[in-house]
């Protein structure tokens, strides 16, 4: 169906209905929505053509199905997969040590029992190391120096951490208003500990503009300090200088705890004779090799997994609402025509707003083995778990046993199910009628507080800021949604979600390790945004910071493409992965003028790999 | 929460022309600033999406002439601006904010009832689209504007001059000195809203402390004796000593302070054209006020290189103006035309001219004196050289029967007996209702 069309660069194989073959490069222009094949436009007349054609097979662009693990450190278990040609040929699940997070993965790829380890051409690991390091408040000291300037009082955002002030001040182009004063710095004393280097992170006001004033410090703390570690804001080169702060002090606090974790990895896999590179999957549902990746970037990569789950079931632009019901939360992530839905927002985390890109994704306290209590109104869902369901040998009375009451599951005993719905019910009401209705309204009011998550993620959507006319001009279109759930607790409530949604709903395949799947068919994801200033003759790279000298012309045009893909180039040898349908953003022109005469450019343009899979699971 | 909201709707792909100071670049800065500072992490601050406004909703303020769908230049912009306002109007109706600042371009204020073209860098004025669609959406009564763009907000004051429910100030670099000429103190509003318009002119060089001495002695009492159900500040920010049209010697944090002590509902932007040495700064110390933050320490690389009138001198200047308002006397000419309805109709002769495309716009507004009402206007507009003439007819808001019958009457008028006339639109604001008329072709 045409409706599988949906990569922008690609080989389709396409089964007409009366099973002839055959192959056409197409290309799918996201701007303009049209389809093209080739270079050549094809509107109306091809849509009807191919609505007569199935896709059978795709070859995405060179990057080949092949033999993937894909393992997810979850809270309680941890899950891995193991797939051949798209085809799932093993699972596996074992218990998450929190304090040995290694040796977690290690079990999980025993039990996994991979017929022939040299055969595995990718392991990529979604692992809560470091949102849990964060959250469980385990970072080591870090000294926060910045250079605010003027403007918003520091004081006006919640800084969760302490900062040093330093004076010195850039302007939005990059210029120096003032400049920075060394004989401050020399006031700083500490003491070198022996054991561990202080951990120093410098971050200036528009220092994404102009690095000039954190490479002061940093040269001077290096001089001074020889041992300490330094980390510059300015290599977050995106702007927010509140997130930018809190992004790189993160990352600072992190980085020794995911070094070490890296190595040992490295270490016990060539222990199992396994040579295959190791991935890690971050927050906007891209991998990156374990070496390459900065390890903030790995925070939230669970509710990516799923994500990518879904996309890898789905066809392949099917716009859909992505819920994955644990035992006591519920992640939700939209895909709007194959493509994931990413957050305009940096993701935050605990206390911390940060710059790292995630995928929009909602988190609510609710799941399978969500304690049920009696209330004024007559029940609530609490936020936690008591063990498992009341029906599976629990202590408390839970959504899966109200599933199991109605038979909506099969697993669990019916009358230790239908004893947890009656301890809620007063004695006078202690007959199936009754349960039969609580157990309904238990089921209802899950179900409403997942609609409730999944509006606000679809009002995300929805209210994206718009800065072009052209933008607003051509809103998002509304989409025919379906619901692919997994998880625990997704079998029981597919029915009531159908309904409340209004969607169909699917169940996915492997529903128990749905995130291990996520990972083991996560691609690269890859962004590489210039802006480029032609008056002040310099450009800078949000993704990697970079900022250099532009020696082009004051207005180019052809020259700034290839500029762009240069840096493109570049960067992805940097990362160590391959690039295969690259998107472009069309590029920004805005002349400067000074006293009616043009002198100059900003350019901003970009170039994206956006979050997708590397195929589709083969049922 | 008190909430503040912002649209921030910079038009990153449209310009009035390459070089022009309505140009793609003039809120980049700005965006730059705004976002380096994080200013969309605090809790209380609230980002919307813009939206499109429809040409119903200009027409319950303005003509676009001859028709709207023969208006020769393309709305786009101009559209999402007013429908912005109108968005972030709403949601201050609707309790979701307690403020806001609408950071959009284009501009509006000098776009006035009628509308041929471009004028002052503006087509459609976003402020009266709003408030009229505030007024027939939700019962609002009683509005104030402040304009505090340094140029005279000639199109507003158009727009509501007839209106007494609509109480406009304008805060501008006297006329004689700066575009457009206009907003003196005689300018005091029609028959029916006579001291609804208050022009304030203010000498070239009144800085911070002269600016904000104008507004506690004499914009405050006038707005507090109103006692508006909203605010609008049309927070033009051409008065900062960078701007290169205008003399004026405000400072960013003097704009803060401005915002603190109107208090409005809604900030509006409008002019400002020194983007790099004012917007960012400007544009950051409003949105502070509004949200109730500091805004003191929002400073501008540059420094004032021009001293300014200092208070002794201005003081004496405001007193003189102020007894000189209230001397004025209305002086209104009768002329009642002979397919006019019974009445007395005042006749106001004046004409616009339009900058941007260099021509003119000659116009002869009648109102209908009542005291019961604002009073039915009709206004024949031709624009120069042109053989033909447009028509506007409003019938106002909370329109008296009379005035309602007026309206209709000169509407059937014009369509069968007035050869002259080519187009029109019927404004009746009692029923938010409006009709386009074009006469065919012989």
């Amino acid at each position: 169906m045409l409706s599988c069309l949906r990569i922008n660069d690609f080989k389709a194989e396409i089964t007409n209905f009366d099973g002839t073959l055959y192959f056409k490069k197409m290309a799918y222009d996201r701007k303009t929505r049209v389809l093209q094949e080739q270079n050549h436009i094809c509107l109306e007349y091809h849509y009807k053509f191919y609505l007569m054609a199935k896709i059978s097979k795709m070859d995405l662009g060179g990057i080949i199905l092949s033999c993937h693990v894909g393992i997810d450190v979850g809270g309680t278990y941890t899950d891995a997969v193991y797939l051949e040609q798209g085809q799932i040929q093993r699972t596996a699940k074992v218990p998450t040590q929190e304090e040995n997070l290694v040796e977690t993965i290690v079990n999980a790829l025993e039990t996994l029992k991979l017929p022939d380890v040299s055969q595995v051409n990718q392991i990529t690991v979604s692992t809560t190391l470091v949102t849990n390091a964060i959250l469980q408040k385990r970072l080591p000291p870090v000294n926060l120096f910045l250079f605010p300037g003027n403007g918003m009082s520091l004081s006006a955002l919640p800084w969760p951490v302490d900062y040093h002030v330093f004076s010195g001040e850039m302007d939005f182009r990059g210029r120096e208003v003032s400049p920075s004063d060394p004989s401050e710095w020399q006031r700083l004393t500490w003491k070198e500990r022996s054991e561990s280097p202080e951990l120093v992170a410098v971050v200036g006001k528009f220092s994404h503009r102009n690095n000039l004033h954190e490479t002061q410090l940093a040269d001077y703390l290096r001089k001074s300090y020889p041992k300490c570690q330094i980390a510059l804001g300015h290599e977050w080169g995106q702007a927010n200088f509140y997130r930018r702060s809190l992004t790189t002090y993160l990352n600072l606090g992190v980085t020794r705890r995911y070094q070490h974790f890296a190595q040992q990895l490295q270490t016990a896999l060539s222990g199992l004779k396994i040579q295959a590179p190791i991935a890690i999957l971050k927050a906007d549902g891209g991998i990156l090799p374990i070496g390459k990746l900065r390890p903030i970037e790995s925070i939230y990569s669970g509710p990516a997994a799923s994500v990518l789950a879904a996309l890898a079931q789905n066809e392949t632009s099917a716009s859909t609402i992505v819920v994955d019901i644990g035992g006591t939360t519920t992640d939700l992530g939209l895909i709007l025509s194959g493509t994931p839905l990413l957050s305009s927002r940096g993701a935050e985390i605990g206390p911390y707003s940060t710059l790292v890109h995630s995928l929009a994704v909602r988190s609510i306290p609710v799941g399978g083995d969500s304690v049920i209590e009696a209330s004024g109104q007559g029940f609530e869902v609490k936020n936690y778990r008591l063990g498992p369901a009341y029906c599976l040998g629990g202590k408390a009375l839970t959504p899966t046993d109200a599933m199991r009451y109605l038979g909506l599951i099969d697993y669990g005993n019916r009358q230790l199910a239908e004893e947890a719905l009656a301890s809620l019910c007063p004695p006078d009401r202690r007959d199936p009628q009754y349960y039969q209705q609580l157990a309904g309204d238990i089921i209802e009011a899950v179900v409403n507080r997942i609609a409730e998550a999944v509006d606000s993620l679809k009002r995300e959507w929805q209210d994206e800021p718009a800065y072009k006319v052209w933008e607003v001009l051509h809103p998002h279109e509304a989409q025919t949604f379906n619901t692919l759930v997994s998880g625990g607790g997704a079998q029981g409530l597919t029915k009531a979600l159908q309904k409340r949604l209004g969607t169909p709903v699917l169940l996915g395949v492997y529903p128990e390790v749905s995130n291990a799947l996520g990972a083991a068919m996560a691609r690269p994801t890859f962004d590489c945004t210039l802006h480029l200033d032609t008056y002040m003759k310099r450009y800078h790279v949000q993704e990697t910071g970079e900022q250099g000298k532009w020696t082009g012309s004051q207005r180019p045009y052809r020259e700034v493409e290839d500029f762009l893909d240069q840096l493109v180039q570049k960067q992805a040898e940097q990362y160590g992965i391959q690039i295969h349908d690259i998107e472009k953003e069309p590029f920004d022109f805005f002349p400067i003028v000074q006293n009616y005469q043009t002198v100059g450019q900003i350019i901003r343009g970009a170039a994206h790999l956006r979050p997708g899979v590397i195929g589709r699971v083969v049922k | 929460m008190k909430h503040t909201g912002i649209l921030f709707f910079p038009a990153f792909d449209w310009s009035l022309g390459n070089s022009h100071p309505e140009r793609e670049e003039r809120l980049l800065y700005t965006q730059e600033q705004l976002f380096e500072e994080g200013i969309l992490d605090l809790p209380q601050v609230k980002q919307f999406t813009p939206r499109v406004a429809s040409l119903a909703d200009v027409a319950q303020a303005q003509a676009l002439f001859p028709t709207p769908s023969l208006y020769p230049e393309t709305l786009d912009p101009h559209l999402i601006a007013a429908g912005s306002a109108i968005l972030l109007g709403e949601a201050r109706i609707r309790g979701e904010i307690s403020n806001g600042f609408v950071l959009v371009r284009p501009p509006g204020h000098h776009s006035g009832a009628t509308v041929w073209g471009n004028r002052g860098f503006c087509t459609i004025n976003n402020e009266a689209i709003l408030i009229n669609q505030l007024r027939a959406r939700y019962g609002i009564k009683k509005i104030a504007i402040v304009d505090t763009d340094v140029h005279h907000g000639d199109g507003t004051q158009d727009i509501f001059y007839h209106d007494p429910n609509i109480l406009f100030i304008s805060l501008h670099q006297d006329g004689r000195t700066l575009y457009p000429g206009s907003g003196f103190i005689d300018e005091q509003g029609g028959p029916n809203a006579w001291g609804q318009t208050l022009n304030i002119p203010l000498p070239p060089g009144t800085g911070d402390e002269g600016y904000h001495y104008v507004l506690e002695t004499w914009v405050l009492p006038r707005l507090q004796a109103f006692k508006p159900e909203l605010i609008i500040n049309s927070a033009g920010q051409d008065n900062h000593f960078t701007d290169p049209l205008a003399s004026m010697n405000l400072t960013a944090s003097g704009y803060g302070k401005i915002t603190e002590l109107l208090q409005p509902d809604l900030a509006v932007l409008e002019g400002g054209y020194s983007i790099e040495g004012a917007l960012p700064f400007v544009n950051l110390a409003i949105l502070l006020a509004l949200a109730g933050e500091d805004y003191h320490y929002v400073r501008e690389p540059q420094k004032i290189g021009r001293s300014s009138l200092p208070l002794a001198t201005l003081k004496p200047y405001v007193e003189t103006l102020k007894k000189q308002t209230q001397i004025v006397k209305p002086d209104f000419t009768i002329h009642n035309v002979k397919f006019f309805p019974a009445g007395e109709w005042v006749y106001i002769p004046h004409s616009v001219y339009y900058d941007t495309e260099g021509f003119q716009e000659t116009r002869q507004d009648f109102v209908r004196k009542c005291n019961h009402c604002a009073g039915t206007v009709y206004i024949e507009s031709q624009r120069t050289h042109a053989k033909t003439k447009s028509v506007l007819v409003r019938i106002p808001f909370e329109a008296c029967p009379q005035c309602e019958q007026a309206g209709y009457d000169l509407w059937e008028y014009v369509q069968h007996h007035h050869q002259e006339i080519h187009s029109g639109l019927l404004q009746n604001q009692l029923h938010n209702q409006h009709q386009v008329w074009q006469r065919k072709k012989d």
